[in-house]
């Protein structure tokens, strides 16, 4: 049997600060070395100060995920040497004198199968190496600090998954509800990272690191089984080790960890007290806590949307979001409809979201035209278009482009008597057969663009073949 | 001018007209050109420290408010930062280090405009007793220039024994304000733990060390720490205790209070000199109406061991970050491997914080956590609760500071775990977070004895009336310097 | 007993080159053994303790910048890089 475990980094990026210091959280954007301070940069003296917001967002991570989250938290030292970590410690979570991490044992159901999540800890994270030089012999190591001490919350796994394709739909959910929370944008570059390790039949484990994206991580997992299935096969040994992820060559190498690489010399943090998270505040967060995804989805579904548009609906915070600020009662489904079938296409990348100049008002007002037959659901595309570019009201689109429908009851009996006049053979067929009467219908739109309400076609359309 | 007053009579002085600030300022300053070639209680001088001072005189002059120090000229340990001001921690691996922000105590100092005149001398980033591990040289002591000045915070304890400033902020981590204010006939204060804040104290072990003042009486210090100390949002270990006013009822008698006489600090090993000053301190005690019973903390006999197992742990994680890439000294990267590079930049440090780092990887080391560091945290722990006990009986624990009278420089450096038995009286304090307090007591052969008062936790304003009224029973010779 | 090789691991562990590792034997051994002691302390069963606060004292989540161009005062290469020696892979 193949085991997968994952090790999740999320970064909390809607933080304003760091996790010991004032520094900014989100430091992408800034100058090189620009976003330090002497705390994230260790230097002599310097302490760290946690940051309230930081336990609260992941306390809220532990619920969202199931986890037990303890009325005492502490903090441990784990020290090794490293050009990125300023202190050559970094400050994290361990379990090792009783449950002190900010989450215990969890679950996320994934599909019809349940991944038990271990633990979740809060982390620093540390600066950012860049290499420079051609060869081997100059190259040299730069050091940009403005990421150290940013917070992570890891998320560590059971080995519960069995194939790569179970880790990408997992982790589709888990961004998902960590986006649903407010406590991370996923689409930030290096948000989120995994780590894997891998053990087959009951073999040895193997640590995969260094996978770029979620994308590599599938990539690099399977890589992993077929190198380990290789290996038994011939009757090998797999050796316990770590294995770093090439994404040159796709491959995963061993990473020749030395032995005393291995020793972090974990012991308790003694500048930062344990922190009480007092029953008060563990019930004001969790009634703080964002509606879940599984509870929006429920509650879509009321609405008469479809199962499915819901789910896509509410696993989406962008959307869900512009949902909630547009519906009403009576056009919710059409919303729904149109952000799933048309909005979501339109803007579908994080820039694109960005540059959208579509508000809940537009989106409102176009669902309530739909609705009215003021415009039809082909010009409604268009007017989409329209405001997601220009921002303008639906009544300017509507003008400006000649979208609205033709409710003038006169101008259309002109139109319709015309293609009854081109459409002899059809009209007979109608009259015979008025179910054929939509092939009628079908040519009256076509005149009109799209434009002429269909409702008041078909009453017209009626009359005169009476 | 007289330089020997104690902080109090400066600020009386100043208040009063009597003294300028400048001038008192600017003889400190002479004063520490004319003996610090021979004491070597300062590793750097404040350049500006006369304008500085003159600065405050115009203040006083034109009716602004001033600070409660006026131009009080206080030295630092150079474990402690300040701004724009060399902090080595009289180490070579920090021998060009420039902090770029001020220490809370410092800040707080600054706004009650007292002077720096200088950092002084400390064993190597404070690890040591005698000041003899300085990369800069062993300071010496003021009452006898052979014998060693105590540590690590011998520079200050010299620096104020010596007239070369009012008052001075050394840094305790196992007695390391105490012990050197015991050799040089000071007082030295080591607060319930969190009651200052740490921010800009370099680390040694950080779970239990504490900035406190060295001053000249009890009063003063009581002055320290209505300066310096109270909550700090900078570092998350203080505790709140604005407000306290450690001097106001500071005369106060201890008629009726009980203090216990720790009998594992006043046996086997202690000097026959050091014991009867003890004894004697003990009847004054008595004197004042005190009821002194002998008690026993049995877990005394395991603290030094888990105090060096601790602090080993702490010091090698806290003393990693040193590893000359951010900032340091002068040693060219080309041609170095990451891994090779370090290890040979961290060579500029000096024996001892080379032992004992390498103490500190060895101990809490995958191997051995469980045997080593989880058995003195433990035994911390224990420690802790037989203490509180003894609290809940007692007001005070008295016993000799140092079991010890000052030694010869040279005499003991050798000789690791004969070392480690100097500690024994003051470790506690730090591994229990409590206050204690090192008073002046007697003298031998010229040679100054100390004797330390230890408190419940928080119960430094009634520790601090306790050491005051001890300090009223005895009178010192002067320092023959 | 404490080894040469055990000094010898330790020092690298730690990031410290020793010229002499037998120097440190003895002088290790001697603090590790007195270590020892701990082992009849009789401590087993008890828990350790540590300085708590209550969440609510933490730190407000408020960006507040460094008041000067820090990387001006440390070590900068190339611009406001910090340079490190080069890895070995």
């Amino acid at each position: 049997m193949t085991m997968i475990g994952l090790e999740i980094h999320c970064q909390l990026t809607n933080l304003n600060s760091k996790l010991f210091c004032s520094c900014k959280a989100n430091y992408r954007g800034c100058e090189i070395n620009e976003n330090i301070c002497p705390v994230c940069m260790g230097l002599p003296g310097s302490l760290p100060r946690l940051n309230q917001e930081a336990v609260k967002k992941a306390t809220m991570i532990a619920m969202a995920l199931n986890c037990s989250t303890p009325q005492r938290i502490a903090f441990f030292r784990k020290n090794y040497f490293y050009p990125d970590s300023p202190k050559n410690f970094q400050i994290t979570q361990l379990n090792i004198y009783g449950d002190t991490s900010v989450g215990g044992a969890g679950s996320i159901t994934v599909g019809d199968k349940k991944i038990r999540i271990t633990r979740i800890q809060l982390e620093e994270d540390p600066g950012r190496l860049i290499y420079e030089g051609s060869s081997s012999k100059n190259l040299i190591t730069l050091v940009d600090y403005n990421r150290a001490g940013t917070p992570l919350v890891e998320i560590v796994t059971e080995p519960d998954f069995e194939t790569p394709k179970e880790l990408r739909i997992f982790l589709n959910i888990l961004s998902d509800i960590l986006a649903n929370l407010a406590v991370t944008d996923p689409t930030l570059e290096g948000a989120m990272k995994a780590d894997a390790n891998v053990s087959i039949e009951g073999g040895n484990k193997v640590e995969i690191k260094n996978i770029g994206s979620f994308h590599d991580l599938e990539k690099a997992v399977h890589y992993e089984i077929t190198r380990q299935s290789s290996l038994q096969s011939r009757r090998r040994e797999i050796i316990q080790e770590t294995r770093h992820w090439d994404e040159k060559r796709k491959i995963t190498v061993s990473a020749r960890s030395k032995e005393e690489d291995l020793d972090y010399r974990y012991f308790l943090e003694g500048d930062i007290p344990w922190v009480r998270i007092e029953s008060d505040i563990q019930t004001e967060l969790q009634t703080k806590m964002p509606e879940s995804i599984s509870s929006k989805k429920e509650r879509y579904t009321k609405y008469g949307i479809t199962s499915q548009v819901a789910d896509v609906l509410s696993s989406d915070k962008y959307y869900s979001d512009l949902f909630e600020r547009s519906h009403t009662e009576s056009n919710a489904k059409e919303i729904a409809n149109i952000i799933t079938t048309d909005l979501m296409g339109l803007a579908d990348t994080k820039e694109r979201r960005l540059a959208s100049k579509l508000g809940a008002g537009h989106l409102r007002d176009l669902a309530d035209s739909v609705l009215s037959g003021a415009i039809s659901r082909n010009s409604a595309k268009d007017a989409l278009y329209d405001m997601v570019k220009t921002g303008r009201e639906l009544g300017d689109v509507i003008v400006s482009l000649n979208l609205g429908n033709i409710l003038d009851k006169p101008k259309l009996t002109e139109i319709i008597l015309q293609v009854l006049s081109e459409e002899s053979q059809a009209v007979e067929q109608a009259k015979s057969n008025p179910e054929t009467v939509h092939y009628l219908v079908g040519k009256v739109m076509k005149k009109t663009g799209g434009k002429a309400d269909p409702q008041l076609t078909l009453e017209i359309l009626e009359a005169k073949l009476a | 001018m007289n330089l020997k007053i104690s902080a109090l009579e400066y600020v009386q002085g100043v208040k009063n007209g009597d003294i300028s600030a400048e001038d008192f300022v600017a003889q400190t300053m002479d004063r520490i050109k004319s003996i610090d070639n021979n004491l070597c209680a300062f590793l750097s001088i404040n350049a500006d420290a006369v304008i500085q001072a003159r600065e405050i005189d115009k203040k006083i002059k034109s009716g602004k408010k001033v600070g409660d120090c006026f131009g009080m000229p206080v030295s630092i340990k150079d474990n402690i930062c300040i701004k724009d001001s060399k902090t080595t921690c009289a180490s070579k691996m920090l021998e060009n280090y420039i902090s770029p922000y001020d220490a809370t105590v410092i800040k707080r100092l600054r706004q009650q405009d007292a002077i720096f005149v200088g950092k002084t001398n400390m064993d190597e980033f404070a690890m040591g007793f005698t000041t003899e591990f300085s990369a800069y040289g062993p300071s010496k002591n003021p009452w006898n220039q052979d014998y060693v000045p105590g540590g690590s915070s011998g520079g200050s304890a010299v620096s104020v024994g010596a007239f070369e400033c009012v008052a001075s902020l050394g840094s305790d981590t196992g007695g390391s304000v105490r012990n050197p204010a015991s050799f040089c006939s000071a007082v030295g204060y080591k607060p319930t733990y969190g009651l200052i804040s740490r921010y800009g104290l370099v680390s040694y072990a950080n779970s239990i060390e504490q900035i406190g003042p060295i001053c000249r009486t009890v009063k003063d210090a009581a002055f320290m720490l209505n300066m310096i100390s109270g909550v700090d949002s900078n570092d998350n270990t203080t505790i709140d205790s604005r407000g306290t006013d450690y001097l106001q009822d500071i005369e106060c008698d201890i008629e009726g209070k009980k203090i216990g006489i720790v009998k594992e600090m006043t046996g086997e090993g202690t000097d026959p000199a050091v014991l009867s000053a003890t004894k004697d301190a003990i009847s004054k005690l008595e004197g004042l109406g005190a009821i002194c019973e002998e008690v026993s903390v049995g877990m005394t006999k395991y603290s030094v061991a888990a105090y060096y197992t601790i602090t080993a742990t702490e010091a090698g994680s806290n003393l990693a970050r040193y590893d000359n890439l951010r900032y340091g000294y002068d040693f060219p990267l080309e041609g170095y491997e990451y891994n090779s590079y370090i290890a040979k930049a961290r060579r500029n440090f000096g024996p001892e914080v080379t032992r004992r780092i390498i103490i500190g990887g060895f101990v809490p080391s995958a191997g051995h956590a469980g045997r080593y560091f989880l058995k003195a945290l433990k035994v911390k722990s224990k420690l802790t609760k037989e203490v509180n006990e003894l609290f809940k009986r007692f007001d005070f624990l008295v016993s000799p500071t140092v079991p010890v009278l000052p030694f010869k420089l040279g005499e003991k450096i050798d000789d690791p775990v004969s070392l480690l038995a100097i500690d024994i009286n003051t470790v506690t304090a730090n591994l229990t977070a409590k206050p204690a307090v090192s008073v002046p007591f007697s003298n031998h052969n010229g040679l100054p004895i100390g004797i330390q008062l230890m408190a419940d936790s928080l119960q430094d304003k009634s520790l601090l009336q306790a050491a005051y009224a001890l300090e009223q029973t005895v009178s010192l010779p002067e320092v023959p310097i | 007993m404490i080894t040469e090789k055990e000094i010898e691991h330790v020092s690298r562990l730690m990031r410290i080159d020793v010229d002499d590792h037998k120097e440190y034997v003895a002088k290790v051994h001697a603090v590790i053994e007195y270590f020892d002691i701990l082992d009849s302390a009789g401590v087993e069963s008890e828990e350790i303790s540590m300085p708590e606060v209550s969440i609510s004292g933490l730190r407000k989540d408020v960006h507040v910048p460094f008041d000067e161009k820090l990387i001006e005062k440390l070590n900068h290469y190339k611009g406001t890089y910090v340079r490190a020696p080069k890895m070995s892979s």
